[in-house]
């Protein structure tokens, strides 16, 4: 798989503020999630990319060149930016036409664009309406159309689904997935939000502090943090006992009882447990936004 | 037999395979992006008023000039292209002041800065796409107006080939001093856009600047009542031989300062006969210095809004 982005000793300090300190990783083709609660640097290694920021030292490259350096690069980069970036007076066909061929497309080639592109994400119907009129919603989509209007080989995607109400937030992942899988543009995208990144990303790269403090397929992630969630009513102590009479160590998280599972095998051993202890059960759950873990066990 | 002539395809998301232009194509679509605004093109009826005001208002003198002069058949000495300019710089800067922001501010107020940012342009090729295309349109104006001025002095004359060769230096001192109207009426109210992302702040901005320099130039340089007129009638003014120089405050006589020298014409205006006095490097070396400044420091604000 080819190398899209890298990250190479990539350092960024604001004055005395350490953004990003010597990181190293690489972007290969799919959808890599950059996640990290806020202030990790996600949107620093972002602009670093773009070339919107110089690194204080290290490179940060996109398909071998730097884009701080290098301008015809850009012209292969896509970017959503988090905050507001749409003018309020153009339609969504004008705007998508003008950015194209900001990007180095020709004009006739840039309408063409610019309709297939808001077909893609279902403003079909709109694009001849002045944005400044959208929702929340559509304006989220006109700002991924953009991103994609010359269609570049990847796209940086910053908090894609920041000020979404859930079933926008759902649309927006949907979306993302479609480019990223059907559309074969290879998408880098930035959240706080586990939920996002398990449902849309194939890779995960998290930062903390300025560190990556991990990095791999998402299905690892969710496979080593598996975790039954276990409440009971009576004789909590007892069944700690019993799990570990067993071989399986049950924590306390609150009023429930987590235990990491390493095999199907302790499925049994927690049922014979109960059976024991005679343990009255409340409810046992598989926990599915695993990924919270990787917060816990940083913060710690 | 009829075969089926034509079928429905959704081919689903399609790659671009096409020419990439890159640089100059942006800066192309920046510029183009630029004119439109400034005329309102591609808006909606409200966003033509203006331009169209403006239009008019520059085009009017010239037309009525032009008329007056065929139909008195040349017997009235009437402004010429050397008092057009002067005749409609006012109008145009106070046109250019309200319109010029509209190229900058709101980009920067909705965060399509960000956008451009990242496109493979730099920012200098940003701004001074912007610059180009205001200067285009208002470069476009006074030279229609000169043209249409000069059409009709050319027609009035008794004998037209005689007066083009009688008058031929006009067209280079035409398009010499409105290229210099042009460029300061650009430039002065998109370095005043750079410091501010609301289009009301700095056309008020800059209308407010003609308006004081102009009040102080005037209190500066006028008449002293105590001391009466000077000997031969001559006016003394209220700081003496420093008025010269005060004379040159007024902001919005900058480029018709020039406009005079370039015509070698009298200066109508007290203030205008003022400057006149001085060197003619003092006036042009004015102009060059206050362009120039505003021109660079509209170029280093935007360097940083990059960085």
């Amino acid at each position: 798989m080819a190398t899209l982005l890298e990250a190479k000793a990539l350092t960024k300090h604001y004055g005395q503020t350490i953004a990003l300190e010597s990181v190293n990783f690489q972007v290969q083709e799919g959808i890599t999630g950059l996640l990290g609660p806020n202030g990790a640097g996600k949107s620093t290694a972002i602009k670093l990319f773009l070339g919107l920021l110089k690194p204080t030292s290290g490179s940060a490259e996109v398909l071998g060149e730097r884009p701080y350096e290098s301008l015809g690069i850009r012209a292969r980069l896509g970017y959503m930016p988090e905050h507001d970036c749409l003018p309020t007076a153009s339609t969504a066909s004008e705007f998508l036409t003008h950015m194209a061929q900001v990007s180095g497309i020709p004009p006739a080639q840039a309408r063409t664009r610019s309709a297939d592109i808001l077909r893609h994400v279902g403003l079909e119907e709109e694009r001849y309406r002045p944005i400044g009129q959208y929702s929340t919603g559509m304006k989220q989509r006109v700002k991924l159309a953009q991103s994609l209007a010359h269609d570049p080989t990847v796209v940086l995607l910053d908090e894609p689904t920041a000020g979404l109400d859930p079933g926008g937030r759902e649309e927006m992942l949907r979306l993302i997935r479609r480019t990223g899988r059907e559309f074969g543009i290879s998408i880098v995208l930035s959240s706080h939000l586990m939920g996002d990144v398990e449902s849309t990303c194939d890779r995960i790269i998290v930062l903390e502090g300025g560190h990556v403090t991990e990095e791999g397929a998402v299905a690892q992630f969710t496979r080593e943090t598996e975790t039954v969630l276990i409440d009971v009513d009576s004789n909590r102590d007892e069944l700690i006992a019993a799990l570990a009479k067993r071989g399986v160590t049950a924590l306390i998280d609150g009023v429930s009882l987590t235990v990491v599972l390493d095999s199907e095998d302790q499925y049994d051993a927690i049922r014979d447990s109960l059976v024991e202890t005679n343990a009255r059960l409340r409810r046992m759950a598989l926990r599915r936004h695993q990924l919270t873990d990787i917060f816990r066990v940083g913060q710690e | 037999m009829t075969q089926p002539t034509g079928e429905l395809f959704d081919l689903g998301y399609q790659h671009y395979d096409g020419p990439r232009e890159g640089r100059m194509r942006a800066r192309k679509a920046v510029f183009i992006d630029g004119f439109r605004t400034t005329l309102g093109l591609g808006r909606g009826a409200g966003a033509k008023v203006l331009p169209m005001l403006l239009f008019g208002s520059a085009m009017a003198p010239a037309i009525i000039l032009a008329l007056i002069n065929s139909l008195s058949e040349g017997q009235i000495d009437l402004p010429g292209h050397a008092e057009y300019y002067q005749i409609v710089s006012v109008v145009l800067l106070i046109f250019a002041a309200i319109i010029a922001p509209e190229l900058l501010c709101p980009d920067r107020r909705n965060g399509v800065i960000s956008l451009y940012l990242v496109r493979p342009l730099s920012i200098t090729d940003y701004v001074a796409a912007r610059w180009l295309a205001f200067f285009a349109v208002t470069i476009l104006l006074v030279y229609s107006g000169q043209i249409v001025l000069l059409a009709g002095l050319v027609l009035a004359a008794a004998d037209p080939l005689e007066y083009l060769k009688d008058n031929w230096l006009d067209i280079p001192r035409i398009l010499a001093a409105g290229f210099l109207l042009a460029a300061f009426i650009t430039t002065l109210p998109l370095a005043v856009s750079a410091f501010t992302d609301r289009r009301a702040f700095a056309a008020a901005f800059v209308i407010g600047i003609f308006i004081i320099s102009a009040a102080a130039a005037g209190a500066l340089t006028e008449c002293d009542n105590n001391h009466g007129r000077g000997p031969g009638g001559q006016c003394e003014n209220v700081t003496g031989d420093a008025a010269k120089w005060f004379g040159m405050m007024d902001v919005s006589r900058v480029p018709t300062n020039v406009n005079q020298i370039i015509f070698d014409a009298e200066s109508a205006g007290v203030r205008s006969r003022l400057t006149s006095e001085l060197p003619r490097i003092v006036p042009i070396g004015w102009y060059i210095i206050l362009t120039g400044g505003l021109a660079t420091t509209l170029w280093l604000r935007y360097r940083r809004i990059s960085a």
